[in-house]
């Protein structure tokens, strides 16, 4: 029987060679195409691994709630160890019972925000963060197989907190509205100014292109305009702290806090369908009748 | 059988990568598991197993980020062939060693990475220089050194190399 010699430079370097010039060729006729073509065969992947991937998560999670409900209370004296025993199982049970609570809380806001909201809407679970050190995005517990798709927005009832850049069968990889690279179109909710509000390298947002003329001023309150697709008109993305003119002298830019906090949100709203009213509804015309 | 390892591996390193190495980043930034693996890799089993073990290490981790799935590969490959490369043409390789080694690797490929990120508009190279590639270079030079240590003090990396790489 021949041993296969992984060593053999033969080999390696041919191997090298070709996936070299695949990866090149790919690359520089068809991008998008390859891009693609990865993510396509990465979806089954996606779903083998996001079963360890959740289970970590969910270990994480049960830790997270340890430490804090248990763990950080193990500074009694070893004296008072016995007597406190019971009242620390209580306080763990208790803590428990408080973070179930505060879920129970947060998820039917989610419910109450989405039977109010017209679009469709589908609840989804962070379960990790980027895996390279490039990027602000979070990972959701669902995917294609849940209807999940590139461009669409995810928020809370608090408001915008990123747009869906990747996904898989089973997760979605959402950039948050703090990363450099995003980019949502917003107005300033009293003055009506709009502008393109993209993240910084500092982890906060500034909203771009507003009109040198505006009035807008610290306080103010930024929402969602609607015009590009992934989010209907009005959510709110973040208040006004400071504004700038832009180095070329043409426009003002606004620096913002976001409403949402995406590094520490731990459970979202992916928008699938935007209830937008049409042009005659708008305009409060009435609806025509169908020939029939 | 190493494929069912190296695939547990890699499963398992998306979980690490994802969900528990932000609970330890520092300054922002936290270890580059894959690139570690996939020095790692190159050095015990050689070039095509750092160039196999790199390429699909940046595409799974592709998976569960916003990064270019090409880029990715790209760079893990390389850094998987260079390690292996470098492996082959040493005959003694201590941990601080390796550690220098890997992070002049990480350096390298934080630069290929902001290279092409600022090509595209996406990163400034200076600041990326100076907030993610020093910072994460340093991280994985040192988790990687603490690993190939770990592994020395506890095996017997060379019998097991040798035994590995046939």
């Amino acid at each position: 029987m021949r041993m296969v010699n992984f060593r053999t430079p033969y080999n390696t370097g041919r191997l090298v060679i070709v996936l070299a010039v695949v990866l090149l060729i790919g690359f520089l006729l068809l991008p998008t195409q390859l891009q693609g073509v990865l993510q396509r065969a990465g979806s089954p992947v996606g779903w083998v691994v996001s079963w360890p991937l959740r289970a970590v998560a969910g270990v994480s999670d049960g830790i997270a709630d340890l430490w804090a409900g248990y763990v950080a209370l193990r500074t009694v004296e070893a004296e008072n160890r016995a007597l406190r025993k019971e009242l620390e199982y209580l306080k763990g049970q208790n803590s428990q019972l408080r973070e179930a609570a505060a879920a129970t809380d947060r998820l039917a806001a989610l419910l109450d925000f989405k039977q109010q909201s017209g679009g469709t809407m589908v609840a989804a679970q962070v379960i990790g963060r980027d895996t390279g050190n490039w990027y602000r995005t979070i990972i959701l517990n669902k995917g294609e197989a849940d209807g999940l798709r590139p461009d669409m927005g995810v928020m809370t009832p608090a408001g915008v907190v990123g747009r869906i850049v990747k996904t898989t069968s089973a997760t979605s990889v959402v950039l948050l509205v703090t990363d450099p690279n995003n980019a949502i179109a917003g107005l300033v909710q009293r003055t009506r100014d709009e502008g393109i509000v993209e993240g910084t390298s500092n982890g906060s947002a500034r909203l771009k292109y507003i009109p040198m003329l505006s009035d807008a001023r610290p306080g103010d309150r930024v929402v969602t305009s609607g015009l590009v697709g992934g989010f209907p008109k009005g959510l709110a993305i973040g208040t006004i702290t400071a504004i700038h003119k832009e180095d070329e002298g043409l426009f003002l830019s606004a620096e913002l806090i976001p409403e949402v906090d995406g590094e520490h949100v731990e459970e979202v709203l992916v928008i699938q369908s935007l209830a937008v009213p049409s042009e005659g509804e708008r305009l409060g015309a009435p609806k025509a009748k169908s020939k029939s | 059988m190493k494929v069912l390892v190296w695939s547990a591996l890699i499963a398992l390193m998306v979980p690490l990568q994802s969900v528990l190495l932000p609970y330890v980043k520092i300054a922002g930034v936290a270890p580059d598991i894959a690139l570690v693996a996939a020095c790692l890799a190159g050095l015990l089993g050689g070039e095509l197993h750092g160039l196999l073990v790199g390429v699909t290490l940046g595409w799974v981790m592709s998976l569960f980020s916003a990064i270019d799935p090409v880029v990715a590969m790209g760079v893990k490959g390389a850094v998987g062939y260079a390690a292996g490369f470098a492996g082959r043409h040493v005959v003694y390789l201590s941990w601080p060693m390796l550690t220098v080694g890997i992070f002049f690797l990480s350096c390298l490929a934080g630069l290929a990475t902001i290279s092409w990120l600022a090509l595209n508009g996406q990163q400034d190279l200076w600041r990326a220089l100076r907030t993610v590639v020093l910072p994460e270079g340093i991280l994985d030079a040192l988790v990687g050194g603490a690993l190939y240590r770990l592994l020395w003090s506890r095996f017997n990396v060379e019998r097991w190399m040798a035994e590995y790489r046939t």
